[in-house]
């Protein structure tokens, strides 16, 4: 296993006090915490000082992690047999099996330890770890609903009672429906718990990924609407893409820049029935005029409209033109 | 390696008691008390009948169980932080709905009906 230097992660000496430890955790985890920090790979960096912490404040753990002896961060290491028998009573062979100690990672040998009475715990029903996964969906698959292959590296304990990290595929099926912030759960899919604790559960975050025409807002859909000027004063029909399919959809003489156009039941489905509304907005797109006629048309439409757009932007009692 | 093929369930249909509340989110009991009787954690349906919680009460009470464990909070803390976070989801969800009216880009001049 990989050895990590949770003093220096912490920006602590090894000698410092419990105190010291607590205060340089709580700097780090103000500036990394998920909930508040932008920093980039804030959660991995948050998990990295938690670890440490998590290590270091307790003093079993301390005691055990400082036994470990020193080592470059990132080395390859492996507990002594005197250190493997005074913290977890294996004796020589525990972690001599071939590549066993490469499986496990380094939170995993504190994993049983900490606090008063944490041997006496040893045969009290553990619960397996819960994990949350982030899945990030097409609006089609959200559509349609969709397959997610997951490939996780999860700890479990063997019949000896030590942890192991134990490759699982998971082939989870997400209904259709799925929307942005909603989330799954896979019950009992998480680490496994040990002496009858129940297992933990796998939790799944869904987001939407983005896509070239649909905004989503909960289940309604939001789409670009480009109409020509005339499009909008006179009125047209026009196609338009939808998850299920293209429909038609009858643009009203008079349309504005920015109208919402709403295409019922033509958005996202919802898990419990029925769907969401697509909606259109219009854009009103002025083309390049380069030919004489059209320009000769817009002049003549200039003439002899009475067309104001700016009226309430004319001073009090004139209305400018 | 195995595959298992699992059925998703949506939290959205879970309605759990109290104790499977706890269960779930590992919160001890008495911090989860706490911190419902103090309405940070709202049970759904009438008072009258023994609380029922739903999928935001699970997720509320989950991001409280880390924050315990992050920061060491007590319940008087842990109001405040889950109060402010849920502003903010809520103000984020305002923001994506906003973004998802604004027109995404203005289309190029003269293609009024290239919408593919």
């Amino acid at each position: 296993m990989q050895y990590r230097d949770y003093y220096a992660i912490l920006g602590v000496g090894r000698d410092a006090s419990e105190e010291q430890i607590k205060q340089a955790y709580r700097k780090l985890a103000r500036k990394y915490h998920p909930d508040v920090s932008k920093e980039p790979q804030a959660e991995e960096k948050f998990k990295e000082v938690a670890e440490a912490y998590q290590t270091l404040k307790d003093a079993d753990k301390r005691a055990a992690y400082d036994q470990l002896g020193t080592h470059r961060p990132g080395e390859d290491f492996r507990p002594s047999p005197e250190w493997q028998q005074q913290w977890h009573g294996f004796g020589d062979t525990a972690f001599g099996d071939t590549g066993f100690a490469e499986q496990m990672d380094l939170t995993d040998l504190f994993a049983h330890l900490g606090g008063a009475g944490a041997r006496a715990r040893a045969h009290r029903p553990i619960q397996g770890q819960d994990f949350e996964v982030s899945v990030a969906i097409t609006i089609e698959e959200a559509y349609e609903g969709t397959h997610i292959d997951l490939d996780l590296n999860l700890p479990e304990y063997d019949e000896q009672g030590r942890l192991r990290r134990v490759p699982h595929a998971f082939r989870a099926r997400v209904p259709k429906g799925a929307t942005q912030g909603q989330r799954l759960r896979l019950a009992g899919k998480g680490g496994r718990g040990v002496n009858g604790g129940r297992n933990g559960d796998l939790y799944l975050n869904i987001s939407l990924r983005p896509h070239a025409l649909y905004r989503a807002s909960g289940h309604d859909l939001f789409l670009d609407l480009p109409l020509a000027p005339w499009e909008a004063v006179l009125g047209t029909a026009v196609e338009l893409p939808t998850p299920g399919g293209r429909v038609r959809l009858k643009v009203p003489a008079g349309t504005q820049a920015g109208q919402h156009l709403r295409l019922p039941r033509r958005g996202l489905p919802k898990p419990g029935g029925g769907e969401g509304d697509l909606y259109a907005i219009a854009q009103i797109v002025v083309p390049s005029v380069t030919d004489e006629r059209e320009r000769a048309l817009y002049q003549q439409l200039a003439d002899v409209s009475a067309f104001d757009p700016r009226v309430q932007l004319a001073p009090e009692g004139s209305h400018a033109h | 390696m195995r595959i298992e093929l699992n059925e998703v369930l949506w939290l959205e249909e879970h309605v759990l008691s109290f104790e499977q509340l706890a269960d779930l989110s590992g919160l001890p009991s008495a911090l989860l008390d706490e911190l419902v009787q103090a309405g940070g954690i709202a049970p759904i349906g009438s008072a009258e009948t023994a609380p029922r919680f739903g999928a935001a009460a699970l997720a509320a009470a989950r991001h409280a169980r880390e924050l315990h464990e992050d920061f060491e909070l007590d319940a008087a803390a842990l109001l405040l932080v889950l109060g402010l976070c849920d502003r903010v989801a809520e103000l984020q969800a305002q923001v994506r709905e906003l973004q998802a009216k604004l027109p995404r880009t203005r289309p190029a001049a003269g293609s009024p009906r290239r919408v593919e």
